[in-house]
């Protein structure tokens, strides 16, 4: 573990989810230095950075990796994350490891897909749905991701639909109850098939409102809250136990800011403790600590539930 | 042959009648739907519990 008093983690953005991150560490002894987007430069002697702030991340991702830091993304922007995927030879190279999508959904999820499939002889289907926004960053990227293009993995082939499509009613964890959820321009299903390699399917919803989808195409009317209320997160998982179809519902009920910052805190000390290989990764891979940094995130407060019914 | 699609200006009537009938099939066909087209393995009923994950 970290000596208490060093400076060996960066956070870029102070935001809600930069502000999380940095009580999550703090409360572990660890001291992070915090910079602007702006200012990000002033990490460059830190041994891992975290990027807290609003997308697009890649280009600071690029230059993090050149300087031979460690970086921990928490975009959530389909564009975003395939760019700083494709940085994945840079990496390795530089001997840095990187872990993209580490905020609720993606990143929550894939930790979740990992933990439940354990329940099962082989999974082959995995739906999450997630309601609410962290910060105003986040509700942003909530407005527009439902005007563009979502896109789904079926049967072996990537699948394009317009976000905003598709509607479905989800149920959370209580205080939440059920929501209707739609398609959006989401990171997860590419992440999630990068994770699980023997998925047929996979499908990513968030809820929204008529207003949401009516509006999603203009800019935003009014100014997004500090911080949203209450969110939730679900991730329905389908495969085979004992040679029967099988499925087990999980799914968290949390400000998603603090989901984030937790996930995204753990995976930085995953990266500073050594046992992130150099390259870029998403949460849920094999090659990542899944359990440590589920429980590392569960013990910050975050709750798991379990949907039990027939 | 009549006119399928109902002449509006040659016979009003049939025009309506032909109108309800369809919305009447459209919704016995919605309903048969609603009430038969669920997943088999889709979870009916039940609740959320607080779990803590075992290793």
């Amino acid at each position: 573990m970290t000596a208490s008093g060093d400076f060996n983690i960066g956070i870029v953005g102070s935001g809600v989810v930069g502000s999380r991150i940095a009580l999550h560490l703090q409360s572990l002894g660890i001291r992070p230095r915090t910079a602007s987007f702006q200012h990000a430069s002033e990490l460059f002697d830190c041994s891992v950075v975290v990027l807290a702030h609003g997308a697009p991340h890649a280009t600071l991702v690029s230059a993090f990796i050149a300087q031979g830091v460690s970086v921990v993304s928490a975009s959530d922007n389909l564009q975003d994350v395939m760019s700083i995927l494709d940085a994945h030879d840079r990496a390795v190279a530089r001997g840095v490891a990187v872990i993209t999508g580490a905020a609720c959904s993606p990143g929550m999820t894939g930790l979740l897909v990992h933990h439940v499939k354990r329940a099962f002889e082989s999974i082959d289907e995995v739906h999450v749905a997630v309601h609410g926004t962290g910060g105003p960053a986040c509700a942003r990227q909530h407005h527009d991701s439902l005007a563009g293009v979502s896109i789904g993995w079926h049967d072996g082939e990537w699948l394009q639909r317009p976000a905003g499509s598709g509607r479905e009613l989800c149920w959370f964890p209580d205080p939440i109850g059920a929501r209707d959820c739609y398609r959006y321009g989401s990171p997860e299903p590419l992440l999630l098939q990068r994770a699980e390699i023997t998925l047929q399917r996979i499908t990513a919803r968030v809820s929204a409102t008529r207003r949401d989808r009516l509006t999603a195409r203009l800019p935003m009317l009014a100014p997004p809250h500090p911080e949203g209320g209450i969110g939730g997160l679900r991730v329905e998982v389908r495969g085979v136990r004992n040679g029967n179809r099988h499925v087990e519902i999980v799914g968290v009920a949390e400000r998603l800011a603090s989901v984030a910052g937790a996930v995204a805190s753990n995976a930085a000390l995953a990266i500073l403790n050594g046992t992130v290989p150099p390259g870029v990764h998403n949460l849920g891979q094999e090659n990542l600590p899944n359990d440590t940094i589920l429980d590392g995130v569960l013990a910050t407060g975050t709750t798991l539930h379990q949907f039990v019914g027939n | 042959m009549g006119n399928l699609c109902g002449d509006p200006k040659g016979d009003p009537v049939k025009f309506i009648r032909q109108a309800i009938l369809a919305i009447s099939l459209g919704g016995i066909i919605a309903a048969v739907l609603r009430t038969r087209g669920k997943s088999p393995d889709a979870p009916s009923q039940g609740g959320w519990r607080e779990v803590t994950p075992q290793r």
